[in-house]
């Protein structure tokens, strides 16, 4: 159970990357309105958004 | 405004009965409005919810409710921390510990996470190996909301992280759970209501807000009261101060050092405790210069 927690944490970055901001980017995009480009959706991009940002936070320790 | 020569010459032990019998004046008071405080904080917050959901409370209203609420909702718990409420034992435990466990769930906060770090603070305030909120020394108000913000970040040593160090430390390695399964509840929540759609809803109405209401808590609690943070001891670890936005706004941490000499006093008698103690203070040495 406890190293099942300690996962969950180590990996937290990546997990809120995937979990929340890729459906908030996703959500903020189509309120916008915006035009993607390479016909990419709001789910597709904000989940590029997501990823990117939880791997990245995931490597360096931070998010800013 | 200097003490009296009569103060100035008087001992440690005489000095020390003249603050005890100010103080005792203000212990055992019962604390009417934090106790309304955190329910109706609480209660606010809540209803946010359901508001905003059904079109009733446009989200940006919401988002600076949420953001107050948060802000708000540590002091009522932290009454709580040190018994002011209900001692143990007595008739209206119950209320205070009712009180510690609810008001900070807006903070994703554990009641006995907060309790027992708190109390290592107090014990230990501005020791950099053993006070839990040592991390929040900055140069100033700026570096102090940058720093509150670098604490949070996953790699961080500070903040929570040092709260985790101060737990093991003390032998309480236990409630640790206890927060890890609030963190699990809340991110838990905050994914659900993202992929439910809802995820502005989940951002601005708890996720922002618990972060800005953070760095305020952060900044007139630790920051402000004990900046520099450099010197030890009961009558130099802590200070009284101008706060910009005055004693409500400082959420009442002008006279934060009154609360250190005598935690059991409730925070709405601390500025009267702290005008009748203030000539003893000076006599003691304490940094009370600007108020």
């Amino acid at each position: 159970m406890l190293a099942v927690i300690g996962l969950i944490f180590r990996f937290g970055p990546l997990l809120f990357g995937f979990g929340f901001m890729a459906p908030l980017a996703a959500q903020i995009l189509e309120r916008a309105q915006w035009t993607l480009p390479f016909g990419l959706t709001p789910l597709l991009a904000g989940l590029s958004i997501g990823g990117l940002l939880g791997a990245v936070a995931q490597i360096r320790g931070r998010w800013i | 405004m200097t003490a009296p020569v009569s103060l100035k010459s008087l001992s440690e032990i005489e000095l020390m009965k003249l603050e005890r019998e100010i103080a005792r004046q203000h212990i055992d008071q019962f604390p009417y409005f934090a106790v309304a405080w955190a329910f109706a904080n609480l209660a606010v917050w809540l209803a946010l919810w359901p508001l905003v959901f059904m079109g009733i409370l446009p989200l940006w209203a919401g988002f600076l409710i949420a953001s107050f609420n948060v802000a708000a909702c540590y002091l009522p718990s932290h009454e709580a921390q040190h018994d002011i409420i209900a001692r143990p034992g007595t008739k209206l435990r119950w209320l205070n510990q009712a009180v510690g466990h609810l008001s900070t769930i807006p903070l994703v906060l554990p009641y006995r996470v907060a309790r027992l770090t708190h109390l290592e603070h107090h014990t230990h305030a501005n020791d950099p190996a053993l006070d839990p909120d040592h991390s929040t020394q900055a140069n100033g108000p700026l570096h102090a909301i940058w720093t509150s913000i670098q604490n949070r970040q996953p790699g961080a040593k500070g903040g929570l992280a040092s709260y985790a160090e101060t737990l093991k430390r003390i032998g309480r390695p236990d409630v640790l759970l206890d927060a890890a399964i609030y963190n699990l509840v809340f991110y838990g929540i905050l994914f659900g209501l993202a992929w439910s759609g809802f995820a502005l809803e989940a951002a601005l109405l708890w996720w922002l807000p618990r972060h800005i209401g953070m760095t305020y808590i952060q900044y007139y609690l630790s920051w402000a009261p004990h900046h520099p943070a450099t010197d030890k001891g009961r009558y130099r670890d802590t200070r009284s101060f101008r706060a910009l936005f005055g004693n409500i706004g400082s959420m009442g941490m002008q006279y934060h050092i009154v609360h250190h000499l005598h935690p059991r006093i409730p925070l709405y008698r601390t500025p009267m405790a702290y005008w009748q103690m203030r000539p003893i203070l000076e006599a003691r040495g304490c940094r009370i210069d600007t108020l």
